[in-house]
């Protein structure tokens, strides 16, 4: 049978040489997205680099399914907030028109530009071009700027384009990648990376279909997914994921007051019904979803109006009731002028919180923050230090650095109310309200990134570039992950894979990344641990049952989790493992880092 | 790639139950799909729809229903397809070079239909210029002649499958309520007409700022 090739575009700004590299043997081992991402990070960035110097790379990832069932662009680089591998992943179209102008491996971007640059891509035709003129801009302005640029006849409108906000410009160590303005690649400063080589933005349109050997297959594949999974997600096509913060603040698993608090009567004003009925403008979908989770809504009448946004527990979470900000009215408010800063909510949130709480403990004065009155709740404050953050000016300047740094470059704080794993915030979590959750959110190679990110069942659709919210509908509709990924893979790449093989894939694509992080000085027994809050204050949920975690109790979830993983006790995959799936070449920059180990 | 169409994986596809709305009565004259902008949440299956069951491949660009995309801020996608017009509003039969036109209406099979060994192919593309929504399409180098709905029409049955699988409920095969050619609308107009909802929103902006919201108390 024919098999796909798999073809990289890789970029060198510094020079301006453009070149296409055959991925084929690479994808078949990694098969793309995250898990490929971490492979060319081995390979192409030198132990120990600054993450913001010219020899970072900057890697647009797609994978085989990418264009039919799966919508993600994965985001790879080293990280400048957990000095860690680096990733984060946007869903929208953008992979999808990598995949037609026929770079089916992704784009890769190394070197910096002179000055600021956009990188134009239409099919073969690939230009780095001057973006003075966007320089500067917020970010729906931006991306509209550019399309307009663009268009020159119709087709042209579907243009993709992402770009960064003045927070990567000013190389925040948070900043974010927007995509379609409610898409982004918001986590572990990928914008600050993309900042760092002068590029603004990046526009992609592809008219050439993907060579896929089987398309009768795929169709079939889909076919079923569609009618069968078409009644799985009722409730998120009407609300989009804005049910899931009521929902977890009833489980005690949202942080609320910097996670000092259980419950607090402020969430019962997250009402995603109020919010549809009043507000909802329609659905949007990315490419071949039937559910269109993106809900945008308009706000008119409220005291904020007009404000646009979209809302889910990822953008939102933090801005509610973790920094006291009553219900989603004003949240939205929030999270909507964090997206045009360009900065990542998520992250970005829990920095706000932690000086919220040193505050309010008189840790720091209005003095320092520069006239700013930053009481728990108070909108207009957390506006003016957010702007100050994006364009690092006052005490933004500092805060701007992020949870991993900041605490030491301020005086008088205290890190202890940093509410961090890695360096990365923790902000939509309440880890005390279950288990699962605290174990999910610190077994994750990289930093925390949305709980349960780690797993390699989530590394797996995350390297399919499959949206994470079809992992409990496949094994519903096609009876295990390995029965809709195989045919998914055989129609798209042309491979015939057994269920040996794809849990060899599984398995590679997860460990790679944990190797990665661990060149880079990550000790998984030493950095997998939450914040000493977690364990030491009992916090009570809306009917008075008190929640904490039990520390013995955690350690030995972890053990057990490393061990599910295809990990030793340590968290670091043995020697053993490691030889079994053909990856003998990380041993030796392991061992130096680890010493001797099985 | 004529040749698909009579392939085993179509007779498979056509076989294969639809999800409800096929037990809809379908018209039984005069017909077209109905686009519902604001229902469409851009997904983009009634593009790999269209050209699997024409050409048996995945493959958008090769479809005769185009989504596109739009940014008002607030994503919005609108459909685009041919909506069959009546005689004397046929501009792309009009404007077609050659006689009898290549892009014209059969009558007996109630759509629009292309003779593709004639046509001119994009160069020519005067059938586009025409069209005030820029329906037709054309795919060069591989499949450079003019691309219209035909409803799906085979052996006189007509099932449009774009229709069949939209998840959305966004696109409806019915008989015109109205002049057809009412709904043959420039997308971006399209996209101009749902940003009305979005007033006094512009497009380049998402709210208001904190700056204009707080200004006068600083």
């Amino acid at each position: 049978m024919r098999e796909t090739k798999f073809n990289l575009l890789e970029i060198d700004l510094s020079t301006g040489e453009k070149k296409t590299v055959d991925m084929t043997k690479e994808v078949k081992k990694y098969i793309g997205g995250r898990g490929l991402g971490a492979k060319l990070l081995w390979d192409r960035v030198p132990e120990g680099t600054d993450p913001l110097s010219p020899e970072n790379i900057l890697w647009f990832g797609v994978g085989p399914i990418t264009g039919f069932m799966g919508s993600v662009t994965n985001v790879s680089a080293l990280s400048p907030l957990t000095l860690l591998r680096g990733q984060s992943n946007m869903n929208g179209l953008f992979g999808v028109e990598l995949v037609y102008a026929g770079y089916n491996a992704g784009v890769l971007l190394k070197g910096k530009a002179k000055q600021p640059v956009y990188i134009y891509i239409k099919n073969d035709d690939v230009e780095i071009r001057d973006a003075s003129h966007l320089w500067g801009r917020f970010n729906p302005d931006g991306q509209e700027t550019l399309r307009k640029d663009l268009k020159k006849d119709l087709d042209d409108q579907n243009f993709k384009i992402a770009s960064i906000g003045p927070a990567g410009e000013h190389l925040v160590r948070n900043a974010s990648i927007d995509h379609d303005f409610y898409h982004h690649a918001a986590r572990l400063g990928m914008g600050t990376v993309m900042g760092s080589k002068n590029v603004k933005a990046i526009a992609v349109r592809g008219t050439k279909a993907p060579p896929y050997p089987k398309p009768a297959l795929l169709y079939h594949v889909l076919l079923k997914w569609l009618k069968e999974d078409w009644e799985e997600k009722v409730g998120r096509r009407r609300w989009g994921h804005s049910v899931s913060m009521p929902e977890r603040y009833y489980k005690t698993t949202e942080g609320i007051k910097n996670k000092q608090l259980g419950w607090d009567p402020i969430c019962d004003l997250s009402n995603p019904l109020k919010l549809e009925q009043g507000a909802k403008l329609w659905g949007n979908a990315c490419n071949l979803c039937h559910v269109g989770c993106k809900t945008p809504y308009l706000r008119r009448n409220s005291p904020l109006a007009p404000t646009i946004g979209e809302l889910r527990h990822d953008n939102g979470g933090g801005w509610n009731a973790n920094v006291m900000i009553p219900g989603y009215d004003v949240q939205c408010y929030l999270s909507t002028y964090v997206d045009t800063l360009g900065l990542d909510s998520e992250d970005v949130s829990g920095v706000v919180a932690w000086m919220l709480e040193c505050y309010d403990r008189g840790l720091v004065t209005k003095e320092d923050l520069g006239g700013i009155e930053l009481t728990w709740g108070n909108l207009e404050a957390i506006c003016q230090l957010l702007k100050k953050i994006a364009f690092r000016e006052g005490i933004g300047d500092k805060l701007a650095e992020g949870l991993k740094f900041a605490p030491d470059l301020i005086k008088g704080v205290e890190r202890k109310y940093a509410m961090t794993n890695k360096g990365v915030a923790i902000t939509s979590y309440e880890p005390r309200g279950s288990m699962a959750d605290a174990i999910g959110l610190v077994l994750n190679p990289v930093g925390e990134l949305h709980g349960g990110r780690g797993h390699p069942e989530r590394i797996t659709f995350d390297s399919l570039t499959t949206c994470s919210f079809l992992r409990r509908d496949i094994p519903i509709v096609f009876g295990s992950l390995s029965n809709w990924a195989i045919p998914m893979l055989e129609g798209a790449a042309g491979w015939k894979l057994s269920e040996e093989d794809w849990k060899n894939l599984i398995l590679r694509a997860s460990i790679m990344e944990r190797c990665v992080s661990i060149r880079e000085g990550y000790v998984p027994s030493r950095d997998d641990v939450l914040p000493d809050r977690f364990f030491s204050e009992t916090i009570f949920n809306k009917y008075g049952e008190p929640k904490i975690l039990n520390r013995d109790k955690f350690f030995e979830m972890r053990k057990k989790a490393y061990l599910s993983f295809g990990l030793n006790e340590e968290g670091v995959p043995s020697k053993k493992t490691l030889e079994s799936l053909g990856m003998e070449f990380v041993i030796p920059p392991l061992e130096k880092k680890l010493g001797a180990w099985e | 790639m004529k040749g698909a169409r009579n392939s085993k994986y179509i007779k498979a596809i056509q076989s294969k139950k639809g999800w409800g709305i096929e037990n809809l009565p379908f018209p039984k004259g005069l017909a077209l799909v109905e686009a519902r902008w604001d229902l469409c949440i851009g997904c983009g299956f009634c593009e790999m729809a269209c050209s699997m069951y024409h050409y048996g491949v995945i493959n958008r660009e090769l479809s005769r229903i185009r989504v596109y995309r739009y940014l008002l801020p607030a994503p919005k996608s609108v459909q685009n397809i041919c909506c069959q017009c009546s005689e004397q509003e046929r501009e792309c039969q009009k404007a077609c070079p050659l006689d009898p036109p290549v892009i014209h209406y059969d009558d007996a099979k109630f759509h629009m239909v292309v003779d593709e060994e004639r046509c001119l192919g994009a160069k020519c593309g005067k059938c586009l210029k025409a069209c005030p929504a820029k329906v037709p399409r054309f795919y060069p180098p591989d499949h450079n002649v003019a691309m219209v709905c035909d409803l799906c029409e085979k052996d006189g049955v007509r099932r449009p499958q774009c229709v069949e699988i939209c998840p959305a409920f966004a696109l409806e095969y019915m008989e015109p309520q109205f002049p057809q050619h009412m709904q043959r609308i420039h997308p971006d107009e399209k996209a101009d007409v749902m940003a009305e909802r979005l007033q006094p929103l512009p497009r380049n902006k998402a709210q208001i700022t904190p700056e204009e919201l707080f200004g006068g108390k600083k």
